[in-house]
C-alpha cells in the first residue's frame, strides 16, 4: 500500500479526520474517536489475566548465580556440590550457552551466561532448574566461581582513556559507536548570531522500573524438538530468532507466546539474558521451567537511559531565531552494546525534526563501561539532548529578553518538509499545542502574579511514530494483520503486535471494527502467539499505532471488498455500489429493506468456507531518510508527535524540594483513536518524565548496583502526583490509520525541561542536572547565593 | 527479594505467655506490625527460627488517657494513633510523625512500639544477601568494616524511626517487660548512640507502653516535619519534632528532638536557653546552631549528608516560628 501514501514533496491537504469514512455516516456506533475502555481491562482488574510468573507453576524453578565483580575473568566454575544437591535437575555454565545474542545484528555480544568474563556486576554467570525455590536458591549457594579481577570503569571518561583494557575486543577505545555529522555551516552561523552560548548538562542514568518484574516460562519436548517459551517481553518475534539461534533450533521448532506482560517502557524492548537461560534450562532438563527474577535482579538487568553528558553550543539572533545548534554527548552505555548504536543515532538525528534550525552539528559517543548495559527507554534517545536544548532555548531567551513560546514560535518549521538531514515531517500540530498550553495554564497572567518560592516553565518535544527503517532490516513489511471470518459471523483479527499495557490489541480491534462498521463486540482478537498470529516487530519506537493500524485496516478494507461482492451478488448490483450501515447491506442510495449482515456473511463463505483477509504495512522509501551521513537512517519516521508542556513548581525554601502544583499538556497525536487510552498515554509519559525530573536515578558504590530497589530507586508516588491538563491536538496525519500518530511517548521528553525552568524562575537558579533533587539543588542555590553576593561586593 | 525462609510462628494470648515462650527458646524474635522486620528476613538480615506474634496480647492493645496523660500499647497502630482526635488536639507531634511514617498500607499495621523499636539503617546494610556478600558485607552483619566510615571502630547505620523524637519532646517514659519483670524507664534510655546496639533492651526484653504525661495547661503547642525526596514510602532523611509553650510572645518551654541523621534519636539539649526569650531571628539562628552541633548524618542514604543536616537545621528553625507564629494569634 506503499503506493497510496503522500510524502510532503506532494501538496498535501489536511484529509477529514475519518479519511476512511463508514459507508452510513450516521451510523450510532462509532469504534474510533470513542473513549473505549482496553479490550484486556477486565482481565487484569479481576486477575483473571496471567502473566509469566503465574505460568508453569508445575514445573521445574529456574535461578540465576550473578557474578560479584565488575570486571574480571572467569578462571573457573565448579558446579559439583551443586549438582550432588538433591532437587537439583541441571547446572549450567557459561560452556553450556556459547551462543551470543544481541538485538542489533551487528552487536551480538552478549551471552546469556558470561563466557569467560564478566563485565558488570551482577553479570549472570551460572543457572540452576530445581525441583523448588529454596533448592535452588541452596544450589546457587553452593557453586563455587574462581576469578580474576581485571580494571573496571565506572565512567565513560575512565574507560575512554587512552590505557584503558578493553571490554570488547571488536570495540576499540571502548567505543560501541562514534558518530559525526554537520549539516550546514555551525561555526559560519554562529559567527554571525547575536548570541551564542555553550553549556554542559548531566544527567544521571535512570531505569524503567516496569511493575512485572522479568520472568519467563519455557517448555521443551526433547521427542519433537520444540521449545514453547512464554517470556515477558515487548518484542516476542526478535525472542524467536534469539532462542533459535542461541539454543541450535530452526525457527519453525520455536513457539513464541507472549502472555500478558506488566509495563516495558523500553527495557524488554530486546531478548533479555533470563529468557534465554529459561530456555536453555528448559532444553537441558527436557522439561518446563519457570524463572522469575526479583526487583534487585530486573533492576541490574537493567536497559535503562544511560548517563549522559551533553555540551551544548547554541546561536540565536535577536528576534529568537535559532542559527546553529552544537552537540556533543557522551553515553555511559554499560557492560554490553544493547541498542547502543540506535540511541547515540537516535541522540544527534532527534536534533531534527521539531525546529528550522540552519545548520547542526553533531559529535555522539557511546561508551562501554563496567555497568550494567543500557537500552531503549521510552523516548529513546532523544531526552536527556532535549533537556539540554530546551533549557538552553530558555536561557537564552532570558539573557535576550524574549518570551519563551515566542522564541519556540520564531522556530518552527514549515511542514510539511524534509529537513535537512533528509527526515520528512507531515502534519505538524506544534503550533496549536503552543497555543493551547500557553492559554490553558494562563500563563501570561499567570506569570505576573506567582507567589514567592513560586515558578513556571515551559518546553517542546517530540518523538516518531515508528522507525521507518526496523532494528532488523529484511525488506519484510513491517507489519501484518490477518482477519478471520466463520460462520458465526465474527471477525477475529491476528496480530503479533505486543499489547504491553499500552492498548494496542484494543487499538487492532478498534481500526478493524471501523472500518468494516462493525460494533467492537463484533471483532475478537488473538495476539502474540508465533503459531497462530502473523509476524510483528514489536512494541518499540511508538510503532505499533501508526504501523500495525495501518495493517489492519488494509486488512479490513479487503475483508469488506469481500462481502461487498457477496452482498453484489445476493442484490445483483456492482460491489462498489453497496453500502453497510452496521445492520444491513443496500445499494447505494435505495430504498430497499436490505439484506442483513449474516446473510451476507454466509452467501461469502458458502463456496469456500473461512475468510481470511490479510493485510499489510510497509513504509515506503521516500519516508526511511537519507545518507547524509552514516547512520542517517536511524531517526526518520511516518509521522511525528510534538509536544508543548507548561509546568508549575513550588519550591521549599528551608530544603529546595521541588513540588510540581500542575502541568498542562498539548500533545499532537495526529488523531485519537481512543482518547480515553490516549490521555493515560500522554499522562504516563509526563509522569515518568517527572520522575526523571524530580528524583530517579541509579547508584553505584563500585559498579554494584546501591539502588537496585524501590526504596532507594525513588519513582514519584501517587502523592508526588499533581492535576494535568490535557489536549489532544489531532493534526491528522495524511499517513496514519485514521490520521493517528505517536502518543506515548513524546510528552516525556518535554517535562523535564519544561520543570528545570520552572526551577529557574522560583529560584533564580537554572540546573543542568537531572535528577533536580533537593540536595543538588540546595547546593545549586548556595552556590549562586556566594556568586551573587561576590557579584555585589565585587560591584 | 526472597520469599520467606521456614521460621516456627509463636502466637501467646498473654503478656506472661509471650514471656515464658521466649523464655523457653534458645532465639526468637517478637513480631508485631513486622513491616520492616519480615522485609529484613526476606532479605537474609535478621535470620529467626522462631516468630513471636504479639497480636493477641491484650496488654499490648492499651489505648488509655486518664489524669496522668495518655497509656499507649506497645501494638498501638500508627494508623490508629495518627487519627485520633485527642491526639491531634493535645498531642498534634505524635499524631503528624505516626501519619509521617512510611505510607497508608504500612501504617495499618506497622505499630508504635515497633516503629520506636525499628533496626537502623544503611545503604551497605539494607541489601540482598547476594549484595552484601559481593561487597563483603559490613560491621553491623557478615563483615568486618563500615563502608560508610571504613576507618571506624562503630557502625554508622541511622536511626529511622519518625515518631521517637515526637515521644521524646512530649517527654515519654515506656514501659519494658522481660524474664526479669518489668520497669518504667524516660523514653531517652531505650537508645544508644551505636548503629548496631542502638536498643539498651536485654534479651527477651520488649517494650510494652508508652506513658506520656498530661498536656501542661496553656499555650503550647507541638509538630513533626520529615526530609524525605517523597511524600510517602520514605523513611527520614532526617526528621524534627520541636513543642514550644509561650507567654505574651515570650518562650515558657521549647524542646525539639531530631530523627534520621544518628544512630539514635537526639534530643536537642540547650533548649533552656531561649526561655523568657522572643524567637526573633537571633534566637532562630542560635536553635539551628544547636541542631548543627548535635547532628552528624554520614553517608548511610543516597542523598548527601551535609544537605541532611543543613536542612534539618533550616526545618528546625522554621518549625519553632510557625509554632510560635500560631500560637501568638
Amino acid at each position: 500500500m506503499s503506493d497510496e501514501l503522500q510524502h510532503p514533496r506532494d501538496s498535501v491537504t489536511p484529509n477529514d479526520p475519518h479519511p476512511d469514512p463508514s459507508p452510513n455516516p450516521e451510523r450510532k456506533v462509532r469504534s474510533v474517536g470513542e473513549r473505549l475502555p482496553l479490550i484486556d481491562g477486565p482481565d487484569k482488574v479481576t486477575g483473571r489475566a496471567k502473566y509469566a510468573g503465574d505460568l508453569g507453576q508445575d514445573g521445574l524453578v529456574g535461578r540465576i548465580l550473578h557474578g560479584r565483580y565488575s570486571h574480571a575473568e572467569i578462571l573457573s566454575v565448579d558446579t559439583s556440590e551443586a549438582e550432588a544437591l538433591p532437587g537439583v535437575v541441571c547446572v549450567l555454565t557459561g560452556d553450556d550457552t556459547p551462543e551470543p545474542f544481541g538485538i542489533l545484528p551487528i552487536a551480538m555480544l552478549e551471552f546469556p551466561l558470561a563466557n569467560g568474563r564478566v563485565r558488570y556486576r551482577g553479570e549472570p554467570v551460572a543457572a540452576v532448574a530445581a525441583i523448588d525455590a529454596a533448592t535452588a536458591a541452596k544450589a546457587i549457594s553452593l557453586i563455587k566461581v574462581e576469578y580474576k579481577e581485571l580494571p573496571a570503569y565506572y565512567t565513560a571518561e575512565d574507560a575512554r582513556a587512552p590505557d584503558a583494557e578493553q571490554l570488547h575486543e571488536s570495540r576499540t577505545g571502548n567505543l560501541e559507536r562514534d558518530v559525526h555529522f554537520e549539516l550546514g555551516d555551525t561555526e559560519a552561523e554562529f559567527a554571525n548570531s547575536d548570541l551564542v552560548v555553550e553549556e554542559s548538562y548531566q544527567c544521571a542514568e535512570v531505569n524503567q522500573v516496569h511493575m512485572e518484574p522479568n520472568a519467563a516460562v519455557a517448555e521443551y519436548d526433547p521427542i519433537r524438538k520444540h521449545l514453547t517459551i512464554w517470556p515477558s517481553t515487548q518484542v516476542p518475534f526478535y525472542g524467536h530468532l534469539i532462542f533459535a539461534r542461541c539454543l541450535g533450533l530452526d525457527k519453525g521448532q520455536v513457539r513464541v507466546i507472549k502472555p500478558f506482560v506488566g509495563g516495558g517502557f523500553g527495557a524488554r524492548t530486546e531478548t533479555l539474558h533470563h529468557e534465554v537461560i529459561c530456555a536453555h534450562l528448559a532444553k537441558a532438563t527436557g522439561s518446563t521451567v519457570r524463572l522469575t527474577t526479583s526487583r534487585e535482579e530486573t533492576f541490574i538487568t537493567h536497559r535503562g537511559r544511560p548517563e549522559t553528558q551533553v555540551n551544548l553550543k547554541m546561536g540565536m539572533n535577536k528576534d529568537g531565531k535559532l542559527t546553529g545548534l552544537a552537540s556533543e554527548v557522551v553515553q555511559r552505555g554499560g557492560g554490553y552494546p544493547s541498542y547502543g548504536i540506535v540511541t547515540i543515532l537516535y541522540a544527534g538525528t532527534l536534533m531534527y525534526g521539531i525546529y528550522d534550525i540552519p545548520a547542526v552539528k553533531y559529535d555522539g559517543y557511546r561508551v562501554l563501561t563496567n555497568t550494567p548495559p543500557c537500552g531503549a527507554f521510552r523516548g529513546h534517545g532523544t531526552v536527556n539532548v532535549r533537556f539540554a536544548i530546551e533549557n538552553l532555548m530558555d536561557r537564552m531567551a532570558d539573557e535576550l529578553g524574549l518570551d519563551p513560546f515566542e522564541v519556540r514560535r520564531k522556530n518552527l518549521l514549515d511542514a510539511p518538509v524534509y529537513t535537512a538531514n533528509d527526515i520528512m515531517v507531515n502534519s505538524y500540530g506544534l503550533p496549536e499545542c503552543l497555543d493551547w498550553v500557553q492559554k490553558e495554564s494562563n500563563w501570561d497572567e499567570r506569570i505576573k502574579n506567582l507567589g514567592p518560592n513560586k515558578g513556571l516553565g515551559m518546553a517542546c518535544a517530540h518523538y516518531v511514530s515508528g522507525a521507518a527503517k526496523p532494528v532488523h532490516w529484511t525488506g519484510e513489511p513491517h507489519a501484518v494483520v490477518n482477519l478471520k471470518l466463520d460462520f458465526d459471523g465474527a471477525v477475529t483479527a491476528l496480530t503479533g503486535a505486543a499489547d504491553i499495557g499500552q492498548g494496542s490489541s484494543t487499538m487492532v480491534v478498534q481500526c478493524v471494527a471501523e472500518t468494516l462498521n462493525l460494533d467492537v463486540s463484533q471483532v475478537k482478537l488473538m495476539a502474540n502467539d508465533s503459531d497462530h498470529t502473523p509476524k510483528d516487530n514489536g512494541s518499540y519506537s511508538s510503532r505499533v499505532t501508526f504501523m500495525v493500524g495501518n495493517a489492519a485496516l488494509d486488512a479490513a478494507r479487503n475483508m469488506r471488498q469481500i462481502l461487498a461482492e457477496a452482498a453484489a451478488t445476493l442484490l445483483d448490483a456492482k460491489p462498489e455500489d453497496i453500502e453497510f450501515d452496521g445492520t444491513m447491506y443496500r445499494v447505494d442510495g435505495s430504498q430497499d429493506p436490505g439484506i442483513e449482515y449474516m446473510d451476507v456473511v454466509i452467501e461469502a463463505l458458502k463456496d469456500e468456507g473461512t475468510i481470511t483477509a490479510k493485510g499489510t504495512f510497509s513504509t515506503p522509501v521516500s519516508a526511511q531518510g537519507g545518507r547524509k551521513y552514516r547512520g542517517a537512517a536511524v531517526g526518520p519516521t511516518m509521522g511525528f508527535s510534538y509536544s508543548a508542556e507548561v509546568v508549575e513548581v513550588t519550591v521549599d525554601p528551608d530544603t529546595s524540594q521541588v513540588t510540581v502544583d500542575n502541568i498542562w499538556i498539548a500533545h499532537d497525536l495526529g488523531f485519537a483513536l481512543n482518547p480515553l487510552s490516549c490521555e493515560g498515554q500522554i499522562q504516563g509519559s509526563a509522569w515518568m518524565g517527572m520522575g526523571q525530573a524530580l528524583s530517579e536515578e541509579t547508584r553505584y558504590h563500585n559498579g554494584l548496583l546501591i539502588s537496585g530497589n524501590m526504596l532507594d530507586y525513588r519513582v514519584p508516588t501517587m502523592v508526588e502526583s499533581p492535576p494535568m491538563d490535557i489536549k489532544m491536538v489531532e493534526s491528522i496525519d495524511p499517513n496514519g490509520p485514521y490520521g493517528a500518530k505517536e502518543a506515548g511517548e513524546g510528552s516525556l521528553p518535554s517535562f523535564i525541561p519544561a520543570m528545570a525552568n520552572a526551577v529557574k524562575m522560583a529560584t533564580g537558579v537554572r540546573m543542568t542536572e537531572t535528577p533536580i533533587t533537593p540536595d543538588r539543588l540546595f547546593e545549586a542555590r548556595a552556590r549562586f547565593e556566594r556568586e551573587q553576593a561576590n557579584k555585589v561586593a565585587a560591584e | 527479594m526472597e520469599v520467606l525462609p521456614q521460621f516456627k510462628l509463636h502466637r501467646p494470648a498473654s503478656l506472661a505467655e509471650a514471656l515464658e515462650t521466649r523464655g523457653s527458646l534458645k532465639e526468637a524474635r517478637y513480631i508485631s506490625g513486622g513491616t520492616d522486620l519480615l522485609a529484613n528476613i526476606r532479605r537474609g538480615l535478621t535470620p529467626t527460627e522462631n516468630l513471636i506474634e504479639l497480636s493477641n496480647v491484650a496488654e499490648l492493645q492499651r489505648f488509655e488517657r486518664d489524669g496522668d496523660g495518655l497509656h499507649i500499647g506497645a501494638a498501638v497502630t500508627l494508623a490508629v494513633l495518627a487519627a485520633d482526635a485527642g491526639i491531634q488536639q493535645d498531642y498534634a507531634v505524635l499524631a503528624e510523625a505516626a501519619a509521617a511514617v512510611a505510607g497508608a498500607t504500612h501504617r495499618e499495621v506497622a505499630t508504635i512500639g515497633g516503629n520506636l523499636c525499628l533496626d537502623t539503617r544503611c545503604y551497605f546494610y539494607n541489601q540482598s544477601q547476594w549484595w552484601r556478600d559481593s561487597n563483603d558485607g559490613c560491621m553491623k552483619y557478615e563483615g568486618e568494616i563500615c563502608h560508610v566510615v571504613p576507618t571506624s571502630k562503630r557502625c554508622y547505620a541511622a536511626y529511622s524511626g519518625d515518631t521517637a523524637p515526637a515521644l521524646l519532646v512530649l517527654n515519654a517514659q515506656i514501659e519494658i517487660a522481660g524474664p526479669d519483670g518489668s520497669r518504667r524507664v524516660p523514653l531517652d534510655d531505650l537508645f544508644n548512640d551505636d548503629g548496631i546496639d542502638y536498643l539498651t533492651l536485654k534479651p527477651g526484653e520488649m517494650v510494652t507502653t508508652i506513658h506520656i504525661p498530661a498536656p501542661a495547661q496553656g499555650n503550647m503547642a507541638s509538630s513533626y516535619t520529615k526530609l524525605r525526596i517523597r511524600e510517602s514510602i520514605d523513611f527520614p532523611l532526617a526528621g524534627v519534632a520541636v513543642r514550644v509553650a509561650s507567654e505574651n510572645g515570650k518562650i515558657t518551654s521549647l524542646d525539639a528532638a531530631v530523627t534520621g541523621t544518628n544512630s539514635t534519636p537526639i534530643r536537642v539539649t540547650g533548649c533552656d536557653e531561649f526561655i523568657g526569650l522572643e524567637f526573633d531571628e537571633e534566637q532562630g539562628q542560635k536553635l539551628a546552631k544547636l541542631v548543627q552541633k548535635q547532628t552528624s548524618p554520614v553517608q548511610t542514604t543516597t542523598t548527601k549528608p551535609q544537605y541532611r543536616r543543613r536542612a534539618v537545621t533550616a526545618m528546625s528553625k522554621t518549625l519553632t516560628q510557625n509554632l510560635l507564629q500560631a500560637l501568638s494569634t
